[in-house]
């Protein structure tokens, strides 16, 4: 059966008020948002595995590529050739990895409560979600915060007709933010990052053609 | 975050792996938008400010008063110094969006105790700035090959007989030890006996085999000390026409340096040009001989080799192919009676392409020489087909202008001096760079003595002549547009206000020397300007050659006829980023300088 998410939510908090990860389900009322990326061996999540995942704070107007998180995990069986050409990540890049238990609750430390931002952050989230909730019992309660639907709302009042193209590498150059280390996931979350503060501190892009 | 943030700049690129990680784990990103401010003058900033994308621009004051210093872009980094001192001067403003990378305060002032290389770059004036780039640029392996000392590689251990060995003798051991030359002991001191020396000690003075060889040794040894640069040893080879030199330390022999060893070292063929010219015994040789000076500055250039060392070289060549036009146009009865000098850039040893011959002769009082005039048409016009173009402003020995007795030559220095109309002031910046070449030198010092005595304590004339040194400004603010006004004259700005202002304050301290490196040590050894100020002068100066000779010999390359029409400009986007950094940090120099001559010579504004 599927359950909304914010259905889901909803009980989950109720489950998990007075466990130890209680904080996580609380409201929160700082000014921080992580920005994340999985990278993954392939796009359906019901296959896919997590190879490493990417985070970074946001302040106000600053991206604290100081404070991050860069996991790479132990290769999964299902590493593929397919990925390989993806991400370019091979098993061999991947032998250095932590274990998925330790990279999840490192995860659950440096996000806490705080809204997560993502490029396509749903799948990433949904992702997450296929491991922590076998072991926790609950998925990312986070408040999630989609750049494309960002973008897209800024741009849509200056676009007559015609849909936006929502595509990761349009979105930079419209934007004029330079790509970081594409294909990791640290990189693209500094990306993703960088892209938003843009969107929300600048000016609206004026070139969207 | 490896690929946002360019690690291999320096002065990052100075630091150990370790302290590159601490680096990399401590930058932060952030946005600022078109306008703002990212550090206000008086507040403490953040940190050192990488740009990742963008332009920024230092400033004082807003509005109409607004003053702007420099403009940043991509890769520069700024507030190194506000955070260090824990207060901006300045401000510091977004000129279109920029993403800078933040490196905190703390982590920066960590590095600068470990670091010590790091710590000089930082903090350091230029001159320790461009040593420090030297050394660890690209161009290592060539500035390391350039700045090799004697004492490294090529020092020959000498054949040494004692006093009264044959000269029999000391040919069989020179034959046996493959040697050209012996050194002769001779109580403590040796002398050097070559094979030109044996032969003609033998055929010419039919002196016996028996004889004893140091009898015809030559005591006065050219010595060079083994911690000397071996380029200035094939200089002083080129200037005194010799092929070896003994290496000294001290009142200790250490051995020989041979031409074909130096010769080894240095790829390109100067010393065979300059024995072309030297062995020329009529004007088509010599022109030949002449020819050849091109490709050598060019190989000099590629080579990487420091451009004062190239000039110095270039300057005796020209020198030598001047003296030695001298001595096959003017009559051998006449030479005693003249002095030929060459003025301007020439005078200074500071031209490096051949650049306009600006010369004159001095004649004595009273001499009667009817074809004189007819002599040095002829001079003029073989200099021109050696390549050497014609003074536009008609600078030179075929206008009888140029050609003056002592007495007149002395009194047109002196109305020159008086006059306050601009070509009377510039024919005296040419005419005090002057350096005589060929013929009777003394002609030439009794008149410039006697010029100097003349200026001493004349307050009025050297501020009317420092003028000329401020009179062009001197852009900072080009870097930032450098996709609409790409370039800027580098005479103007930086060359002409150093070597101006520098030959102003030579002359009022009577210094001789006319180089301008020269009179910067002059006036710094007679605390006339602080030594750290005279190198970093003398460092921007070899900055602007060297820039605007790469892009001289690019544009001559390019261009069809082999001219090229601009050649003191300096297009912005075909520097690196380095060579903006250093070009900025010298151009503020000059700034300085610039100031400095308007309080000494109360120029105002």
């Amino acid at each position: 059966m599927i359950i909304p998410r914010t259905i889901r939510r909803l009980q989950e908090r109720r489950t998990h008020k007075n466990g130890p990860w209680a904080e996580l389900f609380e409201s929160y009322s700082g000014d921080e948002i992580v920005s994340l990326d999985c990278e993954t061996t392939s796009l359906d999540v019901s296959k896919a595995e997590i190879l490493s995942i990417g985070a970074v704070r946001i302040k106000g107007q600053k991206v604290k590529t100081s404070d991050r998180l860069d996991i790479r995990l132990k290769p999964p069986a299902s590493l593929t050739s397919e990925s390989i050409k993806v991400h370019k990540i091979r098993a061999s890049d991947l032998s250095d990895g932590i274990e998925l238990d330790e990279a999840l609750d490192k995860l659950l430390a440096f996000i806490g409560n705080r809204p997560i931002l993502g490029y396509y952050v749903n799948y990433d989230i949904r992702m997450i979600d296929k491991f922590l909730r076998p072991k926790y019992g609950f998925g990312l309660p986070n408040k999630a915060i989609e750049l494309s639907h960002v973008y897209h709302d800024i741009i849509k009042w200056k676009h007559v007709g015609g849909d936006v193209d929502l595509r990761f590498d349009t979105i930079a150059s419209k934007l004029d933010i330079p790509i970081i280390q594409r294909h990791t996931a640290l990189g693209d979350a500094i990306t993703v990052a960088l892209m938003y503060v843009r969107l929300k501190h600048g000016q609206a892009p004026t070139n969207t053609h | 975050m490896s690929d946002s943030f360019k690690m291999d700049n320096i002065p990052f690129s100075l630091l150990t792996p370790e302290e590159q990680a601490t680096v990399e784990a401590s930058l932060d990103l952030e946005y600022y938008q078109q306008g703002e401010k990212i550090i206000t003058a008086g507040e403490a900033p953040e940190g050192v400010y990488i740009i990742l994308k963008g332009r920024v621009r230092e400033s004082e004051g807003a509005d109409e008063d607004q003053h702007i210093y420099v403009h940043y872009q991509n890769e520069d980094y700024f507030g190194g110094w506000s955070s260090l001192r824990g207060e901006a001067i300045h401000d510091f403003t977004a000129e279109e969006e920029t993403i800078c990378h933040i490196l905190p305060t703390k982590v920066l002032i960590d590095l600068i105790q470990s670091n010590a290389l790091f710590a000089d770059y930082f903090q350091q004036n230029f001159s320790a700035k461009s040593e420090i780039v030297a050394q660890h640029s690209r161009n290592q392996d060539m500035a390391e090959f350039m700045l090799s000392k004697i004492g490294n590689a090529t020092v020959r251990e000498p054949l040494v007989v004692e006093e009264g060995t044959s000269i029999r003798e000391a040919t069989r051991l020179m034959r046996e030890h493959k040697a050209d030359c012996v050194l002769a002991r001779k109580g403590g001191r040796y002398g050097m006996v070559t094979g030109t020396d044996l032969l003609d000690a033998v055929v010419l003075k039919e002196r016996s085999l028996d004889d004893d060889v140091s009898e015809i040794a030559s005591y006065r040894l050219v010595t060079a000390d083994p911690e000397d640069y071996l380029f200035n040893a094939l200089i002083t080879m080129t200037q005194q026409q010799i092929e070896r030199v003994v290496v000294m330390s001290g009142q200790e022999m250490i051995g020989i340096v041979e031409l074909t060893d130096v010769l080894s070292y240095f790829s390109s063929h100067s010393h065979v040009i300059g024995l072309r010219i030297e062995r020329a015994n009529s004007l088509d040789e010599l022109r030949e001989a002449a020819r050849g000076l091109n490709d050598l500055i060019k190989a000099l250039i590629s080579t990487g080799v420091k451009i004062r060392f190239t000039m110095d070289l270039l300057a005796a060549m020209n020198g030598r192919i001047i003296a030695k036009l001298f001595d096959l146009t003017i009559p051998s009865d006449m030479q005693p009676h003249v002095c030929l000098i060459v003025m301007g850039s020439e005078g200074r040893g500071e031209q490096i392409m051949k650049t306009d011959q600006d010369n004159a002769l001095i004649f004595r009082d009273g001499l009667s020489w009817k074809d004189m005039q007819a002599t040095m048409n002829r001079f003029s016009e073989t200099l021109i087909s050696f390549g050497f173009p014609p003074c536009p402003g008609n600078i030179m020995v075929s206008n009888p202008q140029w050609v003056n007795s002592v007495g007149d030559w002395t009194q047109k220095l002196n109305d020159w001096a008086e006059s306050c109309e601009g070509d009377a002031q510039m024919n005296l910046a040419i005419a005090v760079d002057a350096k005589p070449v060929a013929g009777n030198q003394a002609l030439y010092k009794v008149a410039r003595n006697w010029f100097l005595r003349h200026l001493r304590n004349n307050d009025v004339f050297f501020s009317h002549f420092a003028k000329a040194a401020i009179e062009f400004d001197t852009p900072l603010t080009f870097f930032g547009n450098i996709r609409e006004r790409g370039e800027l004259d580098i005479k103007k700005g930086g060359i002409f206000p150093i070597v101006h202002g520098i030959r102003t304050m030579a002359l009022e301290h009577r210094i001789l020397a006319t180089n301008t490196y020269e009179r910067i040590q002059a006036l710094a050894d007679a605390g006339q300007i602080r030594d750290d100020n005279g190198k970093d002068i003398s460092e921007a100066l070899s900055l602007f050659v060297q820039l605007r000779l790469r892009q001289q010999i690019r544009r001559v390359e390019e261009s069809e006829d082999g001219f090229d029409p601009t050649p003191n400009l300096i297009e912005l986007d075909k520097l690196n980023k380095m060579e903006r950094d250093l070009l900025r940090d010298a151009l503020q120099i000059v700034k300085g300088f610039k100031k400095h001559l308007s309080l000494r010579y109360h120029l105002g504004g």
